[in-house]
């Protein structure tokens, strides 16, 4: 009898799967194990989190060190992805044009046009001038609100008010005519003065109609054709909002800006390709599959792109102490995306979602020290440790015992750092390939695109689902569903939108909505994920063509997740292929496939022996 | 430890009833120098409507303390906690709660009276909490213990805070200074102010509906 037992260390976890050969049936499987991989993968850190692992499974079969006979380590693949992401539009306002950042409490409603000028101006202002009143800090509501309604009594057309403090409401209640009125306008002193302006609130619930249309802008100031196409930027930058200012001056205007971000080259084997990074990630995707097999992908020296790829090779080099010429970036993924940035030259904090493009890079290394890892750990326990065999056939063996299964059957091992895949045909043949991009990515641009700059906390958004506090006895959850609590919530997560995090509820800090958190969650998961399955089954697909693959099992620490594997699910049938999470030899789930495809791969002992 | 003799009480009290001697160490955005007038309107009644915010007073509140530990006027106080409701959308009922001079009972008696079910409970010193009908009494949505630090821009922002609670929202939590040296430098006042504000107490006294006045 042999006892053997199959390490597999991934980035994330290292696995155990143990076995027992001879007698009857050949190989029985004993128990597994799983630890958390100490260390980066691949460098002699990794022995900790081994021996864990191995501990756990010994114990469970009741067996110790000194039973076990061989351990069989995975060649890992030598490959390490890293991400970026770079903006590249950029909004500008100048001479003051425009108020456009949404003051949770506007006041009044309507549209209101005029000269601006301040409070303290308005008693030396004449009867039957159209003012837009300009209230600074340190001046009380109900003051304003008098101050306004004696001139107005006047004879002044007050039309609309622009205010500092967070008083809208307060002034609006308190006005015998009510006019439009903006607040919470941090930087007031730089409203210009004695110029036209306009200001105009929604109803609530309501956009704005009129500042948000270049055709309204021409009406209000009576603009001329050619002006009216230099109003267009500010029209745009303005819809949506439920309150806005627009100010006119002799020079001002909104500017979105491109910021040049440099091209990509993409080196194949054959030819190269050039993109500019401004034409978007479809346009770069469209390249890279073109360009194929990628030897190596460089940016334009001194742009936002070259500086990207660079520390990409950077981070990669200082990982695993090669020479920065050395790195050869294998694979790229490119996500279009948007990051909430202040606007420059706003007068009130606004913020503009600005386009970017996120880069994940993949970069092949020499061989990782695996060697290094097998003899620690041999002098450590003093069992044969023996290096099995490459990662991707190890997987496709242990994927290979999922009930229902059959050759040709294609993996998908989506992990944190890239997207691996691999194919073995009915004669045998195996072909892996490994793509940029993965679970690490989703997290970027959950994190970027809510805003949150706290990574830690875009991975548990990523990783478990979300629901709204609606009374500290009950909770919405992201389907619709209500769950009761007997005993009172507490009183930190009352009405926050949370997550679901193993029975703990973690509210999450931002005025998002749980609609939009689960839309940017769902996007990101299927710009990576979906894409990523469907480039890396093309590429092993023997006839290029995916419909030609039947199974396909996923893998792997995201096949874990709450909603990837539905979506490729859903996305491959689209092809009529059979896709689905692994279920390793009928017990394990998607994990524990290399594992299992080790021990599987041990060369069977003689009839008898053992 | 400190030893409290006669002389020492003797001393505080002096102190206390100067009020003007401790240095004013908040700063009010805008003085107003109001002054109000509460009018008692009977048994405070269980509210039905949705858009109100509660805000409870304790028995000395306006009637005979007028100023809170660090001497802003409560007239102010109040007023900032009206305005900060109002600009919300959302409508303040007051109602003076006799049986306690404890803030966070005084304010979950007031949630339950409360249409939204959100209560501001607030001392004669300036302590503050806002609190939520479902809530234990001694839990709380959001507390303001150091009452030394709260400021009439902080009054304001309570007063927002708690209108954002009834209306379903997820307000960032009012930042709360600290200052380690407030509970040395003001306890013995605190003690004496809570010891007057103790006088007033009714004991199974109903809470009494407020209409508030500023001149």
């Amino acid at each position: 009898m042999t006892i053997i037992a199959g390490i597999d260390i991934g980035n994330s976890t290292s696995e155990v799967c143990l076995a027992k050969f001879g007698g009857q049936a050949g190989v029985e499987f004993l128990t597994s194990g799983i630890a958390k991989t100490t260390g980066i993968k691949g460098t002699v850190a990794n022995l900790a989190g081994v021996v864990l692992a191995l501990n756990a499974a010994m114990d469970k079969a009741g067996l110790s060190t000194s039973d076990l006979d061989e351990i069989r380590l995975n060649e890992a693949t030598p490959v390490i992805g890293d991400i970026a992401m770079e903006t590249i539009t950029e909004t500008i306002i100048t001479e003051s044009t425009m108020i456009g950042h949404n003051p949770a409490t506007p006041g009044g409603i309507g549209l209101g046009v005029g000269v601006t000028r301040t409070i303290e101006a308005l008693a030396s202002t004449e009867a039957n001038e159209q003012i837009v009143c300009i209230i600074p800090q340190g001046v009380d509501y109900e003051a304003a609100a008098q101050t306004i309604n004696v001139a107005a009594a006047r004879g002044v057309g007050i039309q609309g008010a622009i205010v500092k403090q967070d008083d809208a409401v307060l002034i609006a209640n308190r006005l015998s005519r009510k006019i439009p009125v903006v607040d919470e306008v941090t930087l007031i002193d730089k409203v210009p003065l004695g110029m036209m302006a306009a200001v105009e609130v929604a109803e609530p619930g309501q956009t704005i109609k009129t500042l948000s249309n270049p055709y309204g802008i021409a009406t209000v100031f009576g603009l001329t054709p050619e002006e009216t196409k230099l109003v267009v930027p500010v029209a745009r930058a303005l819809i949506g909002n439920r309150s806005a200012v627009v100010v006119r001056t002799p020079a001002g205007d909104v500017k979105a800006r491109t910021i040049p971000a440099g091209v990509l080259t993409v080196f194949g084997e054959r030819t190269k390709a050039d993109i500019d990074v401004d034409a978007g990630a479809t346009k770069i995707m469209e390249v890279v599959e073109r360009v194929q097999a990628i030897e190596d992908v460089q940016g334009e020296a001194g742009t936002n792109v070259g500086g990207m790829l660079e520390r990409v090779r950077q981070v990669m080099g200082e990982l695993t102490g090669q020479a920065l010429s050395e790195m050869k970036i294998q694979d790229i993924l490119s996500v279009d995306t948007f990051i909430p940035q202040k606007v420059r030259g706003g007068l009130a904090e606004e913020f503009a979602l600005e386009n970017a493009v996120a880069l994940a890079a993949m970069v092949k290394t020499s061989r990782l020290p695996m060697q290094q890892i097998a003899d620690q750990l041999e002098k450590r326990l003093g069992v044969k440790v023996t290096i099995a065999g490459v990662e991707a056939n190890m997987a496709i063996q242990g994927a290979l015992t999922t009930p229902g299964t059959a050759k040709p059957l294609a993996i998908l091992d989506m992990g944190g750092g890239s997207t691996d895949a691999a194919i073995i045909t009915r004669d045998e043949r195996i072909l892996a390939i490994h793509l940029a991009g993965a679970g690490d990515m989703v997290t970027m641009l959950i994190n970027s695109e809510l805003g949150l700059n706290d990574f830690d906390l875009a991975e548990d958004i990523k990783k478990y689902s979300l629901a709204k506090v609606e009374s500290l006895y009950h909770i919405r959850l992201e389907d619709g569903t209500v769950r009761f609590y007997e005993q009172h919530l507490p009183p930190e997560v009352f009405a926050r939108v949370v997550i679901l995090k193993d029975g703990y509820l973690v509210p999450i800090p931002s005025d998002h909505p749980l609609e939009r958190i689960r839309y940017v969650r769902r996007e990101a998961k299927k710009r990576v994920f979906v894409t990523n399955a469907l480039r890396a089954l093309a590429r092993v697909a023997p006839t290029g063509n995916i419909r030609h693959i039947d199974f396909v099992v996923l893998v792997g620490g995201s096949a874990l997740d709450f909603e990837i594997p539905e979506m490729v699910t859903d996305a491959l049938a689209e092809y009529g292929i059979v896709c689905g999470g692994g279920n390793i030899r009928g017990v394990e789930g998607p994990r524990n496939a290399v594992a299992t495809g080790l021990v599987l791969s041990y060369p069977k002992p003689e009839a008898g022996g053992g | 430890m400190m030893q409290i003799n006669e002389e020492m009480i003797r001393e505080i009290v002096t102190q206390v009833l100067q009020g003007v001697d401790l240095p004013q160490q908040a700063k009010p955005a805008v003085v107003g120098g109001r002054s109000m007038t509460l009018v008692e309107k009977g048994e405070a009644k269980p509210g039905t409507q949705a858009d109100e915010v509660v805000i409870a007073v304790t028995p000395a509140f306006g009637k005979f303390q007028h100023k809170t530990i660090v001497n802003i006027p409560l007239s102010d106080v109040l007023r900032e906690l009206i305005a900060g409701i109002e600009e919300q959308g959302l409508r303040a009922r007051i109602v003076r709660i006799l049986r306690t001079s404890d803030v966070a009972f005084a304010a979950h008696d007031a949630t339950r009276l409360s249409g939204s079910g959100i209560a501001i409970g607030i001392l004669s010193r300036g302590t503050t909490v806002i609190h939520q009908k479902d809530l234990p009494p001694l839990s709380n949505l959001e507390l303001f213990s150091q009452s030394p630090l709260i400021d009439l821009p902080t009054f304001r922002a309570i007063g927002s805070n708690a209108a954002r609670y009834a209306k379903g929202e997820s307000p960032t939590p009012v930042p709360t200074r600290n200052d380690q040296m407030a509970r040395p430098k003001y306890q013995a006042k605190a003690a004496v102010l809570h010891i007057k504000e103790t006088e007033h107490v009714v004991p199974g006294a109903k809470p009494i509906e407020l209409e508030v006045q500023f001149q």
